[in-house]
């Protein structure tokens, strides 16, 4: 007996506290509903369907005024047929507020309902419905959220509520939103159990919740309550390829234009990073190029450069321009001697202060012939030497000696030039070293002036060989040259003019070499006629 | 497809039509007869009250019955408004209400196309041309009349429909 007792009692418990949680449960549903409904609702009583076959009504009353539960009277009446009363229950609310319920659990559907509601026998409430247009049902449960594998989705799925032959007209709509974030989109869904989220973001939560609702033309209702939201994260985002793609062509279009930009601004750009030095190239034309930097080489073949000039050269290398060559006898005449070539063509050249010299230089040039036989000029010197003729003017005139008269006139033409070239030897001694050549060229130059007619011109003796000495002129002054052939010996000048005979001399400067006393073998002078 | 199935006299079976949107253009059309009804003020009236069947549906009772019985149900209700919405035609002289009152007329037998087409017992009305019976009720107005036939395709047409083993042996 005590065990049937306590088993009774223990199931009893169980049900008991079962009930109590369902109740709670259901407790809260109710009043998420009619929260809800007063929101929606204009009508009183508010009523709705939350199944297949039953109906609760409801409607709010302030405090102050409410009573009890007794004094209110629910009477409905379907379409022809008799009216039922239904039982009020009373519930506190919030905000001092009284809500009185009744429950109806058997219901007929496609047909008008009547409800009346009395409060001691006054109406306070009417009103006429279709329960199947009413329905206010619990929102849909299990909502899970799972990944579709693809990036940005998630697939939604959930069960729906469980009603006959009313499956295909649920709607659903389902909100989802950025966790955190309270603007959200919705979409909604008919007669599915399951819905793809498209177009979220990658690796991001996502806050998911869903309502239900009948939406057809037999049967109708409320929008359910909504779920408690379902978080999900989404999968982590790979590179978007076209993202990645763009990226890359504006950072290609970038490089070409810097390219392009760099190349047409190269030669300003080398400019300032790699400065050129400057050479003087461009002023000294195959300086550089031709002759590697060899400046004399350069100049013996440039055509320009109007300061440099090779007479310059020549003329402090190469002696002074007279040479003197002495003949004692008749014999073959003796080649005049010439002047270096190189001499005569810087005295050709000459362009400065001596410009008479060169005048007379050339003069000099012309009168000359080629001496082939060195020693026979020896001989001739020594006994010249050996025999000095009388010094009075006609002697001179009629002498052995070598003459060399110095014609002042201009021969044009330069046809002895290059006889002049083999004589060289002698005079270049003479004058290289005596260096006397100041001197004798300003006498040379005022000899032009005394000769009066400003031309000079020379004649070796040799050309007369009958001592036909011609007389020029009296322009003629002339002097004794003694050339061993080492040195040479000037006399006195006189001039050629007979009326000047016994004048004295008219240029009495003596011409002296300064060689020293052991380069002077033979003393012979040499007359130099002028 | 509905063409086919509204020519009177095929004898050919027909396909099974198990799209419910067909009924849910019956049923906007009556409603629109309905509110037209209730727009108009003259002819509201009936000259004698008109068997109509109950549109009441209890999912308990509803579902203790067969589907026989069912059948029978919506097929002599049918029955039943053919015959009411008739003899209301008689009586209304609006041109825009006779327009509703042939459709609904139209409507009435293309329900019944829709359920020989899923072999849903036609209706033979007892002798004696009077149908009684527990499950049907007089009205005197139109308006009444037209909201039965309102609910009754809603109610228990919908729920043949919606039920027939020939269209849910497709689908799942």
């Amino acid at each position: 007996m005590t065990n049937d007792n306590l088993t009774k009692l223990l199931v009893f418990c169980v049900l008991f506290c079962a009930q109590k949680t369902s109740i709670v449960h259901g407790s809260q549903a109710l009043e998420t509903k009619v929260a809800l409904l007063l929101h929606v609702e204009p009508e009183n009583p508010k009523c709705f369907a939350e199944g297949m076959s039953d109906l609760t009504c409801f409607w709010e009353e302030d405090e102050e005024r409410a009573g009890s539960a007794d004094q209110y009277s629910f009477i409905y009446t379907y379409q022809n047929e008799n009216s039922s009363e239904c039982a009020v229950t009373a519930l506190p609310a919030a905000g001092g507020k009284r809500l009185y319920f009744c429950r109806l659990s058997r219901t007929q559907l496609f047909v008008p309902l009547d409800i009346r509601v009395f409060r001691d026998d006054l109406l306070i409430h009417n009103r006429s419905l279709f329960i199947e247009v009413v329905f206010l049902l619990d929102p849909p449960s299990n909502l899970t959220l799972t990944s579709t594998g693809t990036q940005g989705q998630l697939k939604a799925s959930w069960l729906p509520p469980s009603l006959k032959y009313m499956g295909d007209s649920m709607m659903y709509e389902v909100s989802y939103a950025m966790a955190g974030s309270h603007i959200g989109k919705v979409e909604e869904v008919q007669a599915s159990s399951e819905l793809i989220l498209r177009g979220l973001q990658s690796g991001t939560k996502y806050k998911v919740r869903i309502r239900a609702k009948l939406d057809g033309i037999s049967y109708s209702g409320y929008w359910s309550a909504w779920t408690d939201p379902v978080l999900m994260e989404t999968i982590p985002g790979d590179l978007d390829p076209l993202i990645v793609s763009l990226s890359l062509i504006i950072s290609l279009v970038l490089t070409l234009l810097s390219l392009i930009v760099l190349m047409s601004h190269r030669r300003f750009l080398l400019k300032k990073i790699w400065p050129i030095i400057p050479t003087p190239e461009s002023k000294f034309q195959g300086l550089f190029k031709v002759y590697g930097g060899d400046f004399q080489e350069w100049l013996g073949h440039s055509t320009g450069g109007l300061w440099l000039r090779p007479a310059y050269f020549y003329s402090e290398e190469f002696p002074a321009p007279l040479e003197v060559l002495s003949e004692v006898s008749l014999g073959p005449a003796l080649p005049s001697s010439a002047l270096p070539p190189k001499a005569s063509e810087a005295l050709g050249e000459e362009e400065d202060e001596d410009k008479k010299l060169k005048r007379v230089d050339s003069a000099l040039m012309e009168g000359w012939r080629e001496t082939p036989q060195e020693h026979w000029l020896m001989d001739q010197l020594q006994s010249i030497h050996q025999h000095p003729a009388p010094r009075t003017q006609s002697s001179l005139l009629e002498s052995h000696d070598a003459y060399v008269t110095l014609n002042s006139q201009n021969h044009s033409g330069e046809e002895p030039l290059d006889d002049i070239l083999e004589e060289t030897l002698p005079l270049q001694v003479l004058f290289a070293s005596g260096r006397t050549s100041s001197e004798s060229r300003s006498d040379l130059g005022s000899l032009q002036q005394s000769s009066g007619s400003g031309r000079l011109s020379s004649q070796s003796s040799f050309e007369y060989p009958n001592h036909t000495w011609p007389p020029k002129g009296s322009g003629y002054t002339y002097m004794a040259v003694a050339d061993s052939g080492v040195s040479m010996d000037y006399s006195p000048m006189s001039s050629s003019k007979i009326d000047d005979i016994g004048k004295g001399v008219i240029y009495t400067n003596e011409y002296k070499n300064e060689i020293p006393a052991h380069r002077r073998p033979i003393g012979t002078p040499i007359h130099f006629a002028f | 497809m509905l063409l086919e199935w509204t020519k009177p006299g095929l004898s050919n079976p027909l396909r099974p039509i198990c799209d419910l949107r067909v009924l849910k253009h019956f049923i906007e059309e009556a409603r629109d007869a309905e509110a037209a009804m209730l727009a108009c003020k003259e002819g509201r009236g009936l000259p004698e009250p008109v068997t109509v069947p109950q549109t009441k549906v209890d999912f308990n009772v509803w579902e203790r019955k067969n589907a026989l019985e069912q059948a029978q149900e919506v097929q002599s209700g049918l029955w039943l408004l053919n015959q009411a919405i008739g003899s209301l035609r008689a009586t209304v002289t609006n041109t825009a209400l006779h327009s509703h009152i042939d459709n609904s007329l139209r409507n009435i037998f293309s329900i019944g196309q829709v359920l020989r087409s899923l072999n849903i017992q036609e209706y033979t009305p007892p002798a004696g041309g009077v149908a009684g019976g527990e499950e049907t009720w007089r009205v005197s107005s139109a308006s009444e009349l037209l909201q039965v036939h309102v609910n009754f395709l809603r109610g228990k047409v919908h729920l043949l429909l919606s039920n027939t083993p020939v269209c849910h042996q497709g689908s799942s």
